[in-house]
């Protein structure tokens, strides 16, 4: 038993934060707040460099072929840093979605654009008024001539504008089905949608857009599980992102403690404040080793159906949690838009309610442990 | 026991709720401002401020000599809940801070000058009495004042004064004795907000609107505009806040949030079909449902406290604060986890539930367990006060 990182793993950890030190400041994060694209070239370019948007990507196809826990420790980086990039939607759910089910022309097609950052992908799956599950997809595609027709309405495609295809969930005669569809293609509509985490996402509407049979990926009716499988790696990267936005807002927060006076004393010489950082400290670290240890298991080939869910429920509420009471300790400031706590406040509570929120890990966890 | 209101009091509430009704105006009242709704801000909601002084709802519980009706303070806690329930700004800091401290300590002149234009809405205020180094610990106020021929001279800085953008009179806490110990060194002052010496700079806030900070550059005072002693200034801070535990918090915004999002939860579909039969969510009402009922309870219960006199009804005010912020916070968590990943959606947005009023309500209520003593004061109070717990701080 060992939880220590091996030199190759702190290697990329060093060197990670130290680009996003550079690239993704908190000037870097306030600039792209709002912004319709959503992510700077600089940033983007300095993560292909670095190899980073083909670390899950096999190396027969441009990148590093490496496993689900270095992209974990890569990840908390991302969190730290607040980095914003299309890496979730297009290296990790895209380039996985071709991985598992996609044809050679569509791998060969894609996945070394993905691993180079030449090319970004993100998933179209979200629909108004509709849950998370696979009953949630409810965009119809409908067989026509060689190829189909896909109508109805997409939410929060992060990332649209900037993609080169949409992955499209659709419910075909066969079941869920997934389509590669290139936001410029005539009948797609987008519209940019404000965020909680001031993110670019939006909203995609699809009036009759031709796809042809090629860009269906995998066989009809497949679409869901291999959606789904691709989600159980995601959201173990997405844990490790929320463990890294708690940590660093803990930090910030434990600096200010000390350096804040109230009543003669730094902030933190009151136990009321000094026992919430305890707290947080103990969920962070909690948060963190379950990370690892889904990540670790899905890196030996076991089964995560438990773990992965696990990691996300507990990270995320770790990081909500851990953004609330930060913002309670910085007082008044928090409140400003000037100060950075504010900003994890707002991301932490949208990545909770993103890629299964928690009612619907709840419900994984608890069907794993109770109904198998 | 009686949980009702007399009579009197239902009556007044009645008469309150349809003069509200019957004076509906979007423009005035807009529920989504959220705490910031409270403040008469605008042309349309300075008028409005005059229209409840034309009633007669300002100043009720005042002396009779200075223009009140020396009522009960629970007549201006039912207009106060009421108008918040509206969005409508309330008798807040001219009625209640500055008017009644006036009246226990202030000059003839200075009475003479403010309370009849307090009754008649004319003037608003902003009240300064937090700094950089003087948030919690309000009596470490550094403001300096120093004594001049005729007056004072103010310089430095204070922290979050809210209205200073569009008030008449700012209300001021200043070191007047720096060498007395700090609780024994602050004296209070009325400043005309328009002072050359007075520069106001913006705050921007997550939530709706924005405070402010204010920069002193020598402000001269006349010696007439210090408030009651020298020296007595946190005295009078501290009292006005227990006299005015009636108005501070009202719990109707949050209990009509929780009512907003229990009507909403009522129709919304997920997946076709009803959210309501959703067993998580159900839950979720069910606690802030219960809760709502508590933080009605706690209410009650400093009322009742309140109107039996004597003591000030701080323990039980401070319990009330304590809960009924918290809640306010949680109810816009639970909301956003009700809504799922459309409580992403920003505030505005079409696409959002209830127009992304919680999405907005996540941030403005922020500063809730902060403003106006800290959840974290509160409790030393609680503790300290109620419970004999021995001072660790
Ligand atoms: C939007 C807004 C509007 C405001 N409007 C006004 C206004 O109009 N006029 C005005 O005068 N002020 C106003 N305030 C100031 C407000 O009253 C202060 O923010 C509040 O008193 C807290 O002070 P602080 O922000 O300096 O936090 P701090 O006092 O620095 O507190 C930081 C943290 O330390 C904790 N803490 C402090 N002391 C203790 C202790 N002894 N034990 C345990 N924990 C402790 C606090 O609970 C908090 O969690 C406003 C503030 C805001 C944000």
């Amino acid at each position: 038993m060992d939880l220590d990182l091996s030199e190759e793993q702190q290697m990329l950890v060093d060197m990670t934060r130290g680009m996003l030190e550079e690239h993704s400041t908190i000037d870097v994060v306030r600039s792209m707040e709002d912004d319709p694209r959503g992510y700077p070239d600089e940033l983007w370019k300095q993560m292909g460099e670095l190899g980073l948007n083909g670390i899950l990507i096999p190396e027969s196809h441009g990148g590093s072929g490496q496993t689900l826990l270095e992209a974990a420790l890569v990840y908390e980086e991302l969190g730290r840093a607040l980095a914003p990039v299309p890496h979730f939607v297009s290296a990790v759910m895209s380039a996985r979605l071709l991985m598992e089910a996609g044809s050679d022309d569509q791998k060969d097609a894609w996945l070394e654009k993905i691993a180079n950052g030449d090319a970004i992908l993100t998933p179209a799956w979200l629909e108004p008024d509709r849950g998370f599950g696979p009953v949630g997809v409810k965009l119809a595609a409908k067989a026509d001539g060689d190829g189909f027709t896909l109508t109805g309405t997409k939410r929060h495609v992060y990332f649209a504008s900037a993609a080169d295809r949409m992955i499209v969930l659709a419910r075909s005669d066969a079941g869920v089905d997934l389509f590669l569809v290139d936001p410029a293609a005539p009948g797609v509509t987008l519209t940019h949608q404000l965020s909680q985490a001031s993110d670019a996402q939006y909203r995609v509407d699809f009036d009759g857009v031709r796809v042809a049979a090629g860009d269906r990926i995998g066989a009809a009716g497949s679409g869901g599980a291999a959606f789904e499988k691709g989600m159980l790696d995601g959201i173990i990267l997405l844990a490790a992102q929320a463990v890294g936005g708690a940590e660093r807002a803990l930090e910030e927060t434990v600096q200010y403690a000390k350096e804040r006076v109230q009543f003669d004393k730094p902030l933190g010489a009151f136990q009321a404040l000094a026992h919430y950082m305890a707290d947080a400290s103990t969920g962070i670290d909690g948060s963190r080793v379950l990370v690892h240890e889904a990540a670790w298991n899905r890196a030996q080939g076991r089964s995560i159906s438990r773990f992965a869910p696990m990691a996300k429920l507990f990270a995320c509420e770790t990081y909500r949690e851990v953004t609330r009471v930060c913002a309670q300790i910085w007082g008044g400031v928090a409140f400003t838009r000037e100060y950075d706590i504010q900003i994890f406040f707002r991301h932490a509570k949208q990545l909770q309610l993103s890629w299964w929120d928690t009612p619907y890990l709840e419900e994984l966890v608890a069907a794993d442990v109770l109904d198998r | 026991m009686d949980f009702d209101f007399s009579p009197e009091e239902q009556k007044f509430a009645e008469e309150v709720e349809q003069w509200l009704v019957e004076n509906h105006d979007p423009v005035v009242m807009d529920p989504t401002r959220e705490n910031f709704s409270q403040l008469a801000d605008t042309p349309e909601r300075r008028a409005f401020m005059k229209k409840l002084a034309k009633k007669g709802w300002l100043g009720m519980s005042w002396p009779k000599k200075y223009g009140g009706q020396e009522i009960e303070g629970v007549y201006e806690f039912i207009l106060n809940e009421a108008l918040s329930r509206h969005a409508a700004p309330q008798i807040g800091k001219g009625v209640g801070i500055i008017g009644k401290t006036l009246i226990r300590h202030g000059s003839e002149k200075l009475k003479q000058e403010f309370l009849p234009k307090i009754l008649d809405a004319e003037i608003e205020f902003a009240v300064g009495y937090s700094e950089p180094q003087a948030g919690s610990d309000a009596a470490n106020m550094q403001l300096k004042a120093e004594k001049v021929d005729g007056g004072w001279k103010l310089n430095g800085q204070k922290m979050w004064t809210t209205s200073a953008h569009f008030a008449d009179w700012y209300w001021v806490g200043a070191r007047t004795d720096p060498d007395k110990p700090k609780h024994d060194g602050l004296s209070l002052f009325l400043i005309p907000m328009d002072h050359p010496g007075l520069e106001v700079q913006s705050l921007p806030t997550i939530g709706k609107d924005t405070t402010n900070q204010v920069f002193f550059e020598d402000v001269f005072v006349p010696d007439d505009y210090l408030v009651g002693k020298r020296g007595q200034g946190f005295q009078m801070i501290s009292e006005a806040l227990d006299l005015e535990r009636f108005t501070m918090f009202t719990l109707s915004p949050i209990a009509d949030r929780s009512r907003v999002l229990i009507e909403w939860v009522r129709t919304a579909t997920r997946d076709d079909q009803p959210l309501r039969n959703d067993p998580n969510v159900r839950r979720i009402i069910a606690h802030i449902a219960t809760d709502t009922a508590v933080a009605k309870g706690l209410s009650t219960r400093f009322v009742c406290a309140a109107k039996e006199g004597g003591k000030p009804p701080t323990i039980q005010s401070s319990q009330y604060k304590l809960f009924t912020t918290t809640l306010s916070q949680r109810v816009c968590k639970d909301a956003l986890d009700v809504a799922g990943a459309a409580g992403q959606l920003r505030e505005g947005q079409e696409d959002a539930p209830l127009a992304g009023r919680f999405e907005g309500a996540y941030r403005a209520t922020m500063n809730e367990t902060v403003g106006g003593g800290s959840s974290e004061i509160q409790k030393n109070i609680i503790a300290r006060r109620k419970l004999g717990l021995p001072k660790n701080f």
